[in-house]
């Protein structure tokens, strides 16, 4: 985090993330810490019976969240370092009917239930980590292909015609001026893919690939409260924390003027 | 193919039934979640602090994966019905607060200005100014939120509620079965069917609500 939060290391890049990072950012780490200590004296403050135990120990829930960190993780750098140069290569195309195609079929792919991707795939290839991965970037690419394909075509035109007169070549402007300028509504795609990602990656128990959803699963199933509980704050407090960081590198890396 | 349209020939009662609790479910909350968020909306547009403290807390809830909210509701509220229309609600809340305070603020000063000229006092000029004003916008965080919770309704069917995600469910069941495949497809295609049905509504609900002055 200290990484994402050196003002002093670029105070010229921000304007203000010393004022910024006011209680406004603090917000969020603060209800996750409250959550998260609450349900550990609740959850200790109970006599666990032997199916509560199984699954409420630190090695359990350390290994589940590891399993869905995991999955999150590398399914956004796939999604990163495949749905960017997508939408990239898109907005290059010289049809003109080509991209808006490809944004109204994204539309209607997020209109399909993310369970229903993950099932489908499980029927036809069988369960496993790899089918629950692919869903996973299946459905969170959308967000990131549709935001660089707005991004890249919401630069001033103008400024694109002042770089070709200044001699610059399509590959300069492409990334001198195009990406640069993108580059907010980009990050904006990828931390919305990121809470995706952690939400689709609870559905991965499902189909056998672990993750926190195996806690939920086991709380539904058994009938016993402070294991869904606990692993619903541990999820959500994944999730609130990773788009909290998101936000923070949002912030950061936006290009100076804008 | 062949097998795929036979199995929906053979389960059309079942599927419509279920399509049909799929939407009640999305309509109820979506009905619910625009009263309550067009409310938040209209007591915080005007005070920074608190449309700026509506607009966190509603993004906040966005941010919670479904499946543990579901969870989180679980203990409180049993299965079923219940806490599927509450997560709804609360999934719905960001795009119907944030649209209204934005659609609010967007209206003229001078406009407001007139109005009171005129005599109206502050709960007419909101009924019949600044809402109808706003009312395009508002009607488009509310298609955004539909949008959304008719995916999101599919996961409630493991917390036993309603509609096409059952059949989702009964296909992952059923793994290795020879319908296995046509279940989870109907019950997916059916829920991208209702979302283009619940776009094309709101299509015809925005051609027939949108004053007529501000008809482009």
């Amino acid at each position: 985090m200290t990484a994402v939060a050196t003002p002093a290391s670029a105070p010229s890049r921000r304007r203000s993330l010393t004022g910024v990072i006011g209680i406004r950012h603090l917000a969020t780490p603060a209800v996750v810490v409250v959550a998260l200590i609450a349900d550990y004296l609740w959850v200790h403050s109970l006599r666990l019976d032997s199916i509560e135990q199984r699954t409420l120990n630190s090695g359990y829930l350390v290994g589940r969240t590891a399993e869905h960190l995991k999955l999150t993780l590398v399914a956004t750098v796939l999604i990163m370092s495949i749905a960017v140069p997508l939408g990239v290569l898109i907005s290059r195309v010289r049809a003109r009917w080509v991209p808006p195609l490809v944004l109204g079929l994204a539309n209607v792919g997020q209109a399909t239930p993310a369970i229903g991707v993950l099932v489908l795939l499980t029927i036809t290839v069988g369960p496993g980590v790899g089918v629950a991965m692919t869903s996973l970037v299946a459905y969170s690419a959308l967000p990131v292909l549709r935001n660089t394909l707005i991004g890249i075509q919401q630069v001033d035109p103008t400024l694109i015609e002042a770089a070709r007169g200044m001699g610059m070549r399509p590959a300069q402007v492409l990334w001198r001026i195009e990406m640069p300028l993108a580059v907010p509504v980009v990050l904006a795609g990828l931390r919305t893919a990121l809470v995706f990602c952690v939400g689709v990656a609870t559905l991965a128990t499902f189909v056998n690939a672990g993750g926190l959803g195996d806690i939920i699963v086991n709380g539904i199933k058994l009938d016993r409260d402070p294991v869904l509980v606990t692993g619903s704050i541990l999820t959500a407090s994944i999730a609130l924390l990773l788009d909290w960081a998101g936000g923070l590198v949002e912030s950061a890396l936006r290009p100076k003027g804008t | 193919m062949d097998r795929f349209l036979s199995y929906v020939g053979r389960h059309t009662d079942d599927l419509l039934q279920q399509g049909l609790e799929h939407a009640t479910v999305v309509g109820t909350a979506i009905v619910i979640a625009t009263v309550l968020g067009v409310a938040l909306g209209v007591t915080t547009w005007d005070r920074p602090m608190g449309r700026a403290a509506a607009v966190a807390t509603t993004g906040t809830f966005l941010t919670i994966p479904s499946f543990a909210l579901l969870g989180l509701l679980i203990p409180l509220l049993g299965l079923g019905w219940t806490p599927t229309v509450v997560a709804l609600v609360v999934y719905s809340l960001l795009p119907i607060t944030r649209n209204t305070i934005v659609g609010l603020r967007e209206v003229a000063p001078a406009i407001l200005e007139a109005a009171r000229g005129t005599g109206m006092g502050p709960t007419r000029t909101l009924l019949r100014v600044q809402l109808p004003l706003a009312w395009p916008l508002i009607l488009t965080g509310i298609r955004v939120s539909t949008q959304l919770t008719v995916g999101i309704a599919a996961i409630a069917a493991y917390v036993a509620g309603p509609g096409l995600g059952n059949e989702i469910f009964d296909g992952l069941s059923r793994l290795g079965s020879k319908n296995a495949i046509n279940q989870a497809l109907a019950g997916t295609l059916g829920v991208i069917v209702l979302a283009l049905a619940f776009d094309l509504l709101f299509f015809a609900v925005r051609r027939l609500t949108t004053p007529r002055g501000l008809r482009v």
